[in-house]
């Protein structure tokens, strides 16, 4: 009993862990790679915050990353948290995300819109509710999924502002928006009519201000 | 910049507005509306009320839904459509209303058993308590363990998901069941559902002898029904007198039903 109580917390923590290594090294290998004069340190801050209402990972997301191959690709991480007063108890949670945002269209001087973005993400729920290992007291694959760690999909778009550029270390603010679901969701509405495309989506959006 | 701005304000506005529902804050948030809580308790009120004019007790059997939505739609479209010709009591959902125990899921089959022109019961699965499901079930269903009378036939659900309860000794719960069993002037016969069986593994191997024991002991259970195993089935596993129904699951398209008359039972199936 004691050992299912504290291997989710094990398994949560090396994800977090892994999250954080890739963060780190990937951070550095960019510095290098840009040869700037920029300290170490400096490039260990977050490109960006971001703060998401709803899109499956909490009720209010407060979250940090970096982007990659000139803006094309952000990394995030999540910590999400659902208050009791909309559940019957409340939740914790964070998330690992992966965005491609290919496609920029500059608009003005000011604006730049991103139309259509494509993501990925791991939600991974605290709680000996939400196991990520199938207990021990189950037979091999007597369930099949995880109740603590799943993955989704979603689609976005992105208006890039200057609102907060002159505040240091900021340079611009932007809004978004995402659509998507996850796979638990998508496996409950496969091969069923009669469920409705719009109950499986979740819908979020957020603000993100830019280093 | 203002125009876009102000677009973009009454855009999120109208989004907000028509789609709130799809504002998804976690796969686990229980946030369940009217008809969608107390459940068993509502419908033991439409019991409570309700005449058995064909002095037989028609009940409809479905269990282990799952992910199986539309086959459970057509299961709620083909008895609502037998009880418009001879009546049909009620329905029991042996179990397994969802699959990943998600809030969701529960949504999901609980608006189909909603669109049935007759009361309905649903028993606790193994799949209903996965996650935070079982505080799902409580808050749409209620109890785990329940029971109502109808025309003298006492039907007593009760949680046989042991394994879930890491096999702790209190499920089921044999003083709860014999206590329900014990005879009085309300009942003359009763049926016990479930949907974990005592042949199967799942069920807590301390509690398999005292489980039998309990449904023999006043001589008064007319038959149990039970789900997990998907195939129908009607044996005396245990050659004690008990009489032991599997329902079909959904997903074969055949439903049973079970009339009870002067004491005895008829298992029809039928298919959709």
């Amino acid at each position: 009993m004691i050992q299912l109580q504290w291997k989710p917390i094990r398994f949560s923590a090396v994800f977090l862990l892994l999250s954080m290594l890739l963060f780190a090294s990937t951070s550095v290998s960019a510095q290098e790679m840009k040869q700037e004069k920029k300290s170490k340190l400096h490039n260990l801050i977050p490109d960006y915050v971001k703060l998401q209402y709803a899109g499956g990972i909490g009720f209010m997301s407060a979250g940090v990353g970096y982007t990659f191959f000139k803006q094309r690709l952000d990394v995030s991480m999540f910590y999400g948290y659902v208050p009791k007063a909309f559940s019957i108890d409340d939740l914790h949670s964070i998330s690992l995300q992966l965005t491609a945002k290919l496609i920029h269209i500059t608009l003005n001087d000011k604006l730049e819109l991103l139309p259509l973005n494509f993501g990925w993400y791991a939600h991974h729920t605290f709680g000996n509710d939400f196991w990520v290992r199938l207990p021990d007291k189950y037979a091999k694959d007597y369930y099949w999924w995880s109740p603590g760690r799943n993955a989704g999909v979603f689609i976005g778009a992105e208006l890039k502002t200057k609102l907060l550029a002159s505040k240091s270390p900021a340079s611009g603010t932007a809004f978004y928006v995402r659509i998507g679901s996850r796979g638990l969701y998508i496996a409950s509405k496969a091969g069923n009519k009669t469920i409705p495309f719009t109950d499986i989506l979740e819908f979020g959006f957020g603000v993100a201000i830019y280093r | 910049m203002r125009v876009i701005q102000s677009i973009l304000f009454i855009l999120s506005i109208i989004i907000f507005a028509s789609c709130e529902k799809m504002f998804d804050y976690s796969p686990y948030v229980i946030d369940f509306d009217e008809e969608n809580t107390n459940v068993n308790s509502k419908n033991m009120a439409k019991i409570a009320n309700q005449q058995n004019d064909d002095s037989v007790i028609t009940i409809a059997f479905t269990g282990d839904t799952h992910r199986s939505f539309d086959e459970t739609d057509e299961f709620v479209k083909s008895v609502n459509e037998i009880n418009n010709t001879k009546q049909v009591d009620f329905v029991i959902h042996v179990g397994d209303i969802a699959d990943f125990g998600l809030p969701k899921q529960y949504l999901w089959g609980n608006s189909y058993l909603l669109k049935l022109n007759t009361p309905y019961f649903v028993v606790l699965g193994n799949h209903d308590l996965v996650s935070n499901g079982g505080d799902a079930y409580l808050e749409m269903f209620g109890q785990y363990d329940y029971s109502f009378v109808y025309d003298q036939v006492k039907f007593i659900f009760i949680n046989t998901n042991s394994l879930e309860f890491d096999n702790n000794g209190n499920v089921p719960n044999i003083s709860w069941l014999d206590q329900q069993l014990q005879p009085n002037s309300s009942f003359r016969k009763a049926v016990v559902l479930f949907h974990v069986a005592p042949m199967h593994s799942e069920f807590d191997p301390n509690l398999i002898d005292a489980f039998n024991q309990t449904l023999t002991k006043y001589n008064n259970v007319l038959f149990v029904a039970h789900g997990h195993m998907h195939d129908y089935s009607i044996s005396s596993p245990y050659n004690n007198g008990i009489t032991f129904v599997n329902v079909y699951s959904v997903e074969h398209k055949k439903f049973n039903v079970i009339e009870i008359e002067n004491d005895t039972i008829a298992v029809e199936t039928y298919s959709f």
